[in-house]
């Protein structure tokens, strides 16, 4: 017998959840599944998805990302202080606010894979580096107070806008960036790379591929899911204020988390992320039609999550005791036939 | 024939020294095309060393390499690969969630554009896995396999960089035995094939059927080379061990029968790990079960302690049958001196007194706060009855030298009252002099009427400290000595599955 993966058996998990969670909640209220609640929810939903891209990314270089969320803050702060200050093109302004998702994401593989400082509290930090920038950055008023800035661009406006159907333009990038970067994982010498350095670091070293390259891409892939947002987010909001995207990172990291990421390296996908950002999408709006508190469902999620990595620990060392267990059972046997 | 026995590879007058240690003393090794070659000794004999010189881990302080009569230098792992060395490792270097033919060829993919030929790649790995009729498939994810067939994917990535020389460091540990013959059948194809093998093992048997040649080291130095059709087990092993200690074998009194059974195990089982281990210790006796690496020597002690558990079987404590879990243990008087002293010993950023402590919190606390003059008290006593060095409770053990360590650990059980101490390896990587206060330890132990169970690979170890001796082999007990009656070739050869070739014991 076979043993199933920890990947393929924690797929089949986080789909179940998300469809049982669905069908609950189509049958418990009327609005649910409703095609204006559908797309509204894709819409939050890829906000989550994309800085869950990049965090799936680095959690499967054997790391992590904790500053996905504040670097959207920090593009989105970039712009508004082009847009406010400076008499700037529009192109210009997008150019530069990419540009800072990019350092954003170099920096961190600089802490993490030059400095070698532990992915966990390299981005805890330069998160915390990447809000004071949105902090100088910020725009104020003539008592030198922060204020929100409007932006009223009518290309950014555009960027929030849907098709004739009702499906936002963010939704459509984010599955788009999801298939590529599914692509990218599975199909091209670096995505197997990202595999390798996560499962198995020295094994990695030893065939000759680079720690400091494969760290550097997956922060930098990171840093530009982070711009993509920002700009998605002027779109939808039309201002910017210092707390942007301060909420998405833990979002993000328990959407990985739940399609399958598993701390440890190595393991999880784009498609699984997809599920599990998903489910979180679902939980959200479905508690809020419940009118279950924004605390209750952090005690649920938390509670999903902590079940997964629990999952996650055992279940490898569960499987292998049993198949020598097995094996010595089926030794047993045969020596006693004889 | 002129053919088969031309050399392939050739390493002379090799010197290696550590801090004024002689590890190899011009050590000369060769290996013919397509041959078989076993290295063997005992642990400390060089053969690690060697090994490690050749695949660029160690640089050598003296001699020459050669590779098809050119010479060469290794001076790093990718030096060994390109002159066609490759090693299979012990601990498998293998990345789990890719697939056999992703791992062959990492690092080594042909790709358009950065994307990787996938399909080409799958073909021809599968084609090199047809070839040798490995049974394992290219597209398997490494973590479904077995230990055997991981250690294959090993073999087909060394095939896969078309290595010469392939090194495998006891690639039999932890394969079962039917594992083990399919790997026999590879190994024999490689060597039809004009590859050359290097063979480390202990066990013996396996060698001397594998092998066209072997290769002995004794203390760093060419003990002797035989050809396969001169093999003869107890030559060999006289060889390893070298006369003149094997003939002054250092043997202790058997200990009075009249004292009483403190410990009784019977029939224990655990599935997978050993099967019916039966024997007693008295008040006052020093049991030694030796035996290779994983016969299972480990996991009886560590049942007994109750850190793992047993499917089947008695422990008898004190007349009584017993269940133990690891706090009944501590309870009952049970101490447990642990394999690993680094990771399950001590604590290497407490003091002495800190760790020796640890065991004792029931004596020195009360309700919840400890009597810190009863510590150091306690810190104090562990330091005179082990006579630690330096003689100060209030040193970091981490800071303390191995036997030192060892000696912290030792007194973590030695501030209480014992009556069972059962100790894993106590004196490996402790230099000799310290090794001799340990055993002078263990012996004041059991003089004073503590039951000691002792597992220990290091035969003259075993000699010097045992009453009695049990080997056991895969699992089971094999053989049972006392001391005096078994010399060190009657135990490795027991050990390596030759019992036939010992004397009775009395």
């Amino acid at each position: 017998m076979k043993q199933m993966r920890q990947e393929t058996l924690r797929r089949i998990i986080s789909l179940v959840l998300l469809i049982v969670l669905t069908v609950v909640f189509t049958l418990t209220t009327d609005t649910f599944l409703s095609w204006d609640n559908i797309t509204s929810m894709l819409r939050e939903a890829a906000f989550i998805g994309l800085i869950a891209i990049g965090v799936t990314t680095c959690i499967i270089t054997g790391g992590n990302n904790l500053s996905g969320g504040l670097a959207v803050g920090m593009c989105c702060m970039i712009f508004a202080h082009l847009y406010h200050y400076t008499a700037m093109s529009l192109i210009a302004i997008v150019l530069l606010s990419l540009l800072g998702g990019l350092l954003s994401g170099l920096f961190n593989g600089f802490v993490v894979a030059i400095l070698q400082v532990p992915d966990f509290v390299a981005t805890l930090s330069t998160g915390m580096i990447f809000q004071g920038i949105t902090y100088v950055l910020a725009v104020r008023n003539q008592y030198g107070s922060i204020t929100s800035e409007m932006i009223k661009n009518p290309t950014m406006a555009a960027l929030g806008g849907r098709l004739p159907n009702g499906i936002y333009y963010v939704t459509i990038v984010w599955l788009i960036l999801t298939v590529v970067m599914q692509i990218f994982l599975k199909k091209t010498k670096m995505g197997t790379y990202i595999y390798a350095m996560g499962a198995n670091r020295k094994s990695a070293e030893y065939s000759g591929i680079s720690f400091i390259k494969v760290k550097m891409v997956a922060f930098t892939i990171a840093g530009f899911m982070s711009f993509v947002a920002a700009m998605f987010t002027l779109g939808r909001n039309g201002t910017c204020d210092v707390n942007t995207g301060t909420a998405l990172n833990l979002q993000a990291i328990s959407a990985a988390v739940i399609g399958g990421a598993a701390f440890s390296g190595g393991r999880g996908d784009m498609i699984g992320t997809l599920i599990g950002v998903l489910f979180m999408q679902v939980l959200r709006n479905g508690v809020l039609k419940f009118n279950m508190t924004t605390a209750q469902q952090s005690i649920i999620s938390g509670t999903i999550i902590v079940l997964m990595l629990v999952f996650d620990a055992y279940y490898n060392e569960f499987m292998q005791k049993r198949t020598t267990r097995a094996a010595a059972l089926a030794r047993e046997k045969e020596n006693a036939g004889k | 024939m002129s053919e088969k026995n031309e050399l392939l590879f050739e390493m002379k007058n090799i010197e290696k020294i550590f801090a004024h240690v002689h590890a190899l003393d011009h050590v000369n090794f060769d290996v013919r095309k397509g041959e078989v070659h076993a290295l063997l000794g005992e642990n400390g004999a060089g053969k690690s060393t060697l090994i490690k010189i050749l695949t660029g881990v160690y640089s050598k302080d003296g001699g020459q390499i050669f590779m098809d009569g050119k010479e060469i230098e290794i001076n790093s792992r990718e030096d060994a690969a390109e002159a066609g060395i490759a090693v299979i490792f012990q601990e498998l270097s293998l990345v789990p969630t890719l697939s056999v033919y992703q791992n062959i060829l990492l690092g080594k993919e042909t790709s358009k554009f950065g994307f990787i030929s996938d399909a080409s790649e799958k073909k021809q790995i599968q084609e090199l896995i047809d070839r040798y009729g490995f049974p394992v498939k290219a597209t398997d994810i490494v973590e479904t396999l077995s230990v055997a067939q991981k250690q294959m994917v090993e073999i087909l990535k060394a095939l896969a960089t078309e290595a010469k020389l392939i090194i495998m460091d006891e690639p039999t540990a932890s394969l079962s035995s039917r594992e083990s013959e399919l790997l026999y059948k590879i190994i024999n194809q490689l060597r039809d094939r004009g590859v050359s093998i290097i063979y480390i093992s202990h066990r013996l048997e396996e060698v001397f059927n594998l092998s066209d040649r072997i290769t002995i080291l004794r203390d760093g130095k060419n003990a002797g080379v035989i050809e396969k059709e001169n093999i003869v087990p107890s030559e060999v092993v006289k060889m390893m061990i070298g006369k003149e200690i094997s003939e002054s074998t250092a043997s202790r009194a058997l200990h009075t029968s009249d004292a009483e059974t403190e410990l009784e195990v019977k029939n224990l089982t655990h599935l997978g790990y050993y099967y019916d281990v039966s024997f007693q210790v008295k008040k006052g006796e020093v049991l030694v079960l030796t035996g290779l690496v994983g016969s299972g020597r480990t996991e009886v002690v560590r049942s007994i302690y109750g850190a793992d558990p047993f499917d089947k079987g008695e422990i008898i404590f004190e007349g009584k049958p017993i269940k133990p879990t690891i706090k009944k243990s501590v309870a009952n008087g049970f101490g447990l001196i642990p394999e690993d002293r680094r990771t399950q010993g001590f604590s290497p950023l407490l003091t002495v007194t800190g760790n020796v402590a640890l065991t004792s919190y029931d004596k020195i606390a009360k309700g919840g706060f400890v009597n810190k003059k009863d510590e150091d008290a306690l810190g104090r006593k562990a330091v005179e009855l082990t006579d630690l060095r330096p003689a100060n409770p209030n040193v970091q053990v981490g800071n303390l030298s191995g036997g030192n360590q060892q000696k912290a650990v030792l007194g973590k059980w030695l501030t209480r009252d014992l009556k069972v101490v059962l100790i894993d390896e106590p004196t490996v990587g402790i230099d000799i002099g310290a090794k001799d206060e340990i055993y002078n330890i263990i012996e004041d132990l059991a003089s004073k009427g503590v039951a000691v169970l002792m597992v220990s690979s290091d035969i003259a170890e075993v000699l010097r400290v045992a009453h009695r001796i049990i080997v056991m082999r895969e699992g089971r007990i094999i053989k049972e000595f006392n001391n005096g009656v078994a010399t060190q070739e009657d135990i490795l050869l027991a050990s390596s599955g030759f019992v036939n070739e010992t004397k009775e014991a009395a």
